[in-house]
């Protein structure tokens, strides 16, 4: 997890989530096999919703759109295999479809976590080298000047 | 004997005119001062003569300066200039007629009284005539200094213009009141002194010897004031009754009691003048103060002025007052200085230390108005104090701080108000005033030097970089500090103090400007300022390079390089001022360093530079202290394009889903 520190939660957050909530509970009530599947695929994505305390939960974000993107070939199946509960877990019974999209998520979770390092490395490296034209801008002037120049850092 | 132009003139010659033979001395005939035999270049006649000046004793200014036609019965100077090296020193010479024959003292005997009137009276009045009408005096008539070519002819007066006026005459020819002045502090005097020392001279030819030979010059003067001059020289001898008349009057104590040139010259009237000079009551018996037995008001004034302590004391003491109402009936005179003295006890602790060397010169000036002005035991007359200066700033410190005071405390001018019928008090006071100001002018251009060579306008510069160089004029400087650029030290200025105030002393309007300068504190001014000074003198006067001294200012330039703050402009100045100071031309390097347009752009590249600079460490600075924001910036943005694949795979599966 990033060691950014934790922006305090945003006011109106709570209703937010009382709204997600109601989504999900209306799901539930009228289409449970998808959101049964969606449940167990997207289990890894809930969680991170859960575990990350960032504003925006972006490893949470990146988790559900990797995890979302490997739940739709399995959502299509339960849609034209009738949509019920025993539908659903036949295709959860099928380890394939449950590891890709877990694998996914866990992709997009190594993700978030990696390509803030590798930025960080790109940005680090970019002003290292502007540090060091400068510096060497700086000693031609004070060379240049010496001694009138004001004495360098 | 063309000479290369640039080149200098060879150094035996003299303003260029005049060869000097310093290997043939013309004894006797320098009136007192060395004499060398001289030709003139022009005509090549070798009937000149150059009289060596000494080196603290100045010749005549008023003389020399401004040039005088020749005068007949006189050896008028000619020429003066910087001379053959003597005694390791470079001579200063003043150049005129060689004598026509030995000086009348080289066989004394006694001169038929017509004789002493139509060869020895008329033409020495003749030539007194002309000087007078140029208001110069001669000062220097005695046996010694009077030639005469062959018996018959008219004698010659001799030179009086190398050494101060007076300055080479024994007491006896001298009237006591200059006599007793310090020998270099005689001053021009008036006509009337030489009519005096005129008098002497026919005294001394007509006796055939020198009178009150054998006696020194304190007794002469003592015998003077005592006696009467003519009664103190003459005594028992008998003179021819014409010359007895006629010196009678010209040996008169008041010189306004002496004869007019114009009645010398009228030998009806000369011979039939006789002046009655009433002498000074006499005493019964003496008043003893120091040496000096006291018989008379005027010794009185001469005994406080040559002995300052006993004089004071008798002055404080209970038998001077008595003596005076008493002894020489003079009540009135005791009154005053008993007024005096109780004016001088109301300004007891004032704290000035002068309070009783003040009251004796004006107590002396009250007694006898004829008197010089005395000092502290220190006696002149106020046109002498140049010379007295210089020869006290290079020989007699205490004379030398005794006059100091006497300049502070403008006493000069309080000697005039004490004698306001015999002298002009207000010149006195200006030149009192004058003086003070010069000795009080703050930085090296002022103080005791500035007083010492605005006094003496012929003066050598003292410094020790000029010392021996014959510098006598502003033309004289540059060549001087080149010859002693090798040996100088080069961390010292070229123009030290005593060369910056003889430059004061002898500068026009337009180097005073850049004299005054160097009375400022910053040493990079004062050395623009002397190289300023230095260059417009080597312009006008001499345009030969000085590669010495342009170096010796090229080592000092360092502070003035550093003005320049681009390290590669700095490095050209520097290698343009070496190259000029080879060339040895001040006016160039002048102009290198002191480029105000150069060095504005400079200026403003150096500020454009600063600023540029400035930016660059706010530019690092936030990149030194930029990290967290960096931090924050990787963190979102890695997140976001996390974020941007995953929605990329789901629009793919979604695409190809709906693609079947």
């Amino acid at each position: 997890m990033s060691k950014v520190a934790v922006q305090p939660k945003a006011r109106g957050g709570g209703g937010l989530m009382w709204l997600q909530g109601l989504a999900c509970g209306a799901m539930v009530a009228l289409v449970p096999a998808i959101a049964l599947l969606l449940g167990v695929l997207l289990a890894p994505g809930l969680a991170a919703l859960m575990l990350d305390r960032q504003p925006g939960r972006p490893i949470a974000r990146s988790v559900l759109l990797c995890g979302g993107a490997f739940c739709i070939r399995p959502v299509g199946a339960l849609w034209s295999g009738g949509q019920s509960v025993d539908a659903a877990l036949g295709v959860l019974g099928d380890l394939n479809n449950i590891g890709t999209a877990w694998s996914a998520a866990a992709a997009g979770w190594f993700m978030a976590e990696l390509l803030p390092l590798v930025v960080r490395v790109v940005l680090e490296a970019a002003d290292a080298a502007r540090a060091a034209r400068l510096r060497a801008a700086r000693a031609k002037l004070m060379e240049e000047w010496e001694p009138h120049a004001p004495p360098g850092q | 004997m063309a000479m290369p132009p640039g080149s200098a003139p060879p150094a035996e010659i003299v303003a260029g005119l005049f060869v000097v033979d310093t290997s043939n001395p013309l004894p006797l005939a320098g009136g007192g001062v060395p004499a060398f035999a001289a030709t003139d270049r022009r005509t090549g006649r070798a009937d000149k003569m150059a009289l060596l000046v000494a080196t603290h004793a100045p010749a005549r200014p008023r003389h020399l300066q401004v040039p005088l036609n020749p005068i007949e019965g006189m050896l008028t100077p000619l020429a003066h200039g910087k001379g053959p090296v003597i005694g390791g020193e470079t001579g200063y010479f003043v150049i005129c007629n060689r004598p026509p024959g030995p000086p009348v003292s080289a066989t004394l005997r006694p001169w038929p009284e017509s004789a002493l009137f139509d060869q020895v009276l008329r033409p020495i009045a003749q030539a007194l005539v002309v000087l007078r009408a140029q208001s110069l005096t001669h000062r220097a008539i005695r046996a010694e200094n009077v030639f005469q070519g062959q018996a018959g002819q008219p004698v010659v007066l001799g030179s009086a213009w190398a050494a101060p006026p007076a300055m080479h005459q024994p007491a006896v020819y001298e009237p006591p009141y200059s006599a007793m002045c310090l020998p270099t502090g005689r001053g021009d005097g008036s006509i009337g002194d030489d009519v005096y020392a005129l008098g002497v001279l026919l005294i001394t030819l007509a006796l055939g010897r020198v009178p009150m030979a054998g006696q020194d010059n304190a007794a002469v003067i003592r015998r003077k004031l005592e006696l009467g001059s003519y009664p103190a020289l003459v005594g028992d001898d008998r003179l021819p009754p014409g010359i007895a008349d006629l010196a009678g009057g010209m040996l008169a104590e008041d010189p306004d009691h002496r004869p007019s040139l114009k009645i010398l010259l009228d030998l009806v009237a000369a011979r039939g003048r006789k002046v009655a000079t009433r002498p000074p009551q006499r005493a019964q018996r003496p008043l003893q103060i120091g040496q000096t037995a006291v018989w008379n008001v005027r010794m009185l004034a001469y005994a406080i002025s040559a002995e300052p302590e006993p004089g004071l004391q008798m002055l404080f003491g209970a038998t001077l007052m008595p003596w005076l109402r008493r002894g020489v009936g003079a009540a009135s005179l005791a009154a005053r200085i008993e007024e005096m003295l109780r004016a001088r006890a109301d300004k007891a602790g004032t704290g000035e230390t002068f309070v009783d060397t003040m009251l004796a010169m004006q107590i002396v000036a009250m007694i006898d108005p004829l008197a010089p002005l005395c000092w502290d035991g220190v006696t002149l007359w106020p046109d002498g104090i140049g010379p007295v200066f210089a020869l006290a700033h290079a020989r007699d410190p205490a004379t030398l701080a005794k006059l100091e005071v006497l300049i502070v405390s403008e006493a000069i001018a309080i000697w005039a108000s004490m004698r306001e019928e015999r002298d002009d008090p207000a010149s006195l006071r200006l030149a009192a005033r004058t003086y003070r100001g010069w000795l009080q002018t703050r930085g090296p251009s002022g103080g005791l030097p500035r007083v010492l060579y605005m006094l003496n306008p012929m003066l050598p510069c003292g410094s020790a970089l000029a010392a021996g160089r014959g510098v006598v004029t502003l033309s004289d400087v540059p060549a001087a500090l080149e010859a002693a650029a090798p040996a100088a030290d080069r961390a010292a200025e070229p123009l030290d103090p005593h060369t910056v105030a003889f430059m004061g002393a002898r500068s026009d309007r337009r180097l005073t400007m850049d004299i005054n300068a160097l009375n400022v504190g910053d040493p990079e001014t004062r050395l623009i300022s002397q190289l300023r000074l230095l260059g417009e003198l080597q312009i006008r006067f001499d345009p030969r390079p000085l590669p010495g001294l342009a170096g010796w200012f090229a080592v000092q330039t360092g502070p003035l390089i550093a003005r320049w703050k681009n390290r590669d402009r700095r490095a050209q100045v520097a290698a343009r001022l070496t190259s000029l100071a080879a060339a040895g031309q001040l006016a160039p390097m002048l102009a290198l360093l002191e480029d105000p347009a150069a060095l504005a752009a400079d200026s403003e590249a150096a500020d454009l530079a600063a600023a540029k600079l400035a930016r660059i460490e706010g530019e690092l600075a936030a990149i030194d202290s930029g990290g967290p924001t960096r931090a924050v910036v990787a963190t979102r943005t890695g997140q976001e394009i996390a974020a941007g694949i995953g929605l990329a795979a789901l629009a793919t599966a979604l695409i190809l889903t709906a693609l079947g």
